[in-house]
């Protein structure tokens, strides 16, 4: 059998996770946290291209076009006020493509999101779409659990 | 870890209620897993269910005395109206986990607003009954104190 592809995305501002940055955290780096991703998902046999990009418009439109090519996503959109805050709606349609084929997605956000005011989950049409928000880099190891679990029970 | 699972109202309905969103999985099931999963890792779970809002507040209370170590708590409806449960997890200093079966952001808009998510330490979504197990699965790796 052919092993699974999974494609994690990170939006603006993931690329620098240093105390400078708007979006801090405790020890983290982006290399560290695609370190474990890939870890993780050679233990459960899946294929993992892990991507990040300040350009988002750039990000999505290279996700649309590989959304054929890959069997799960993890999306986590981040954004800040230094770069382009976040566009909804074309994570809106990117997730809904993705859910169209049935195949599974997890919104991932580092830190928990409904402590701040100004930042919402995605919006996509279908309720499976995960969302783990405020688990740290850990979030990104779980929804590589839950996906790898919803492959297998797809088989 | 002592770990409390609480569930808010008509999750005991779980496996025969629009299994189409909630999935097929009882809630017995997912209670036995997740004392599984918990044992082998040498935790302690306390799996529990109300459809009540006040025993859900009083279990809360519970896990502030008891200094329980974790609550991974589905209020299930209450997530959206109850003030009264979100005081309770501002008054439990342990990690807290709030957790759903489905996505409640991509459903009715009565559903988009939470009165936990800004009381807990972490909130988990759409990720179906195995959530459950995948977020006892996790708790080693995350930075709780443990009692």
């Amino acid at each position: 059998m052919s092993r699974s592809k999974l494609l994690i995305i990170n939006g603006p501002g993931l690329s620098d996770l240093s105390v400078e940055n708007e979006i801090a955290y405790d020890g983290l780096s982006l290399s560290s946290i695609e370190q474990k991703c890939i870890e993780t998902s050679e233990r459960f046999d899946l294929d993992v291209d892990f991507r990040q990009n300040d350009n988002v418009s750039e990000l999505l439109s290279a996700l649309i076009i590989d959304i054929n090519k890959f069997d799960a996503f993890i999306i986590n959109p981040a954004g800040s006020s230094k770069s382009s805050s976040i566009d909804y709606e074309a994570f809106s349609k990117a997730l809904n493509k993705i859910t169209n084929q049935s195949k599974p997605v997890v919104e991932v956000r580092i830190e928990n999101i409904f402590k701040q005011d100004d930042t919402k989950p995605l919006n996509a049409s279908d309720s499976g779409v995960g969302l783990i928000s405020g688990l740290g880099d850990q979030g990104y190891i779980l929804a590589i659990e839950s996906i790898n679990q919803k492959i297998v029970s797809n088989r | 870890m002592n770990i409390y699972v609480i569930n808010g109202p008509n999750i005991n309905l779980l496996g025969t209620r629009e299994p189409e969103i909630y999935g097929r999985d009882t809630l017995e099931s997912i209670a036995t897993t997740c004392i599984e999963k918990a044992s082998k890792a040498g935790h302690k779970v306390d799996f529990m269910q109300s459809n009540y809002e006040g025993e859900i507040v009083e279990w809360i209370q519970d896990a502030i005395i008891q200094k329980v170590d974790v609550i991974i708590i589905n209020a299930a409806a209450y997530t959206h109206t109850s003030i009264a449960i979100h005081d309770a997890l501002k008054s439990y200093s342990g990690y807290k986990v709030e957790l759903h079966i489905s996505n409640p952001h991509l459903r009715e808009t009565f559903r988009h607003i939470s009165f936990i998510s800004s009381a807990v330490n972490a909130v988990v979504a759409g990720l179906g009954p195995d959530g459950y197990g995948h977020v006892i699965d996790l708790l080693p790796d995350l930075p709780i104190k443990v009692n």
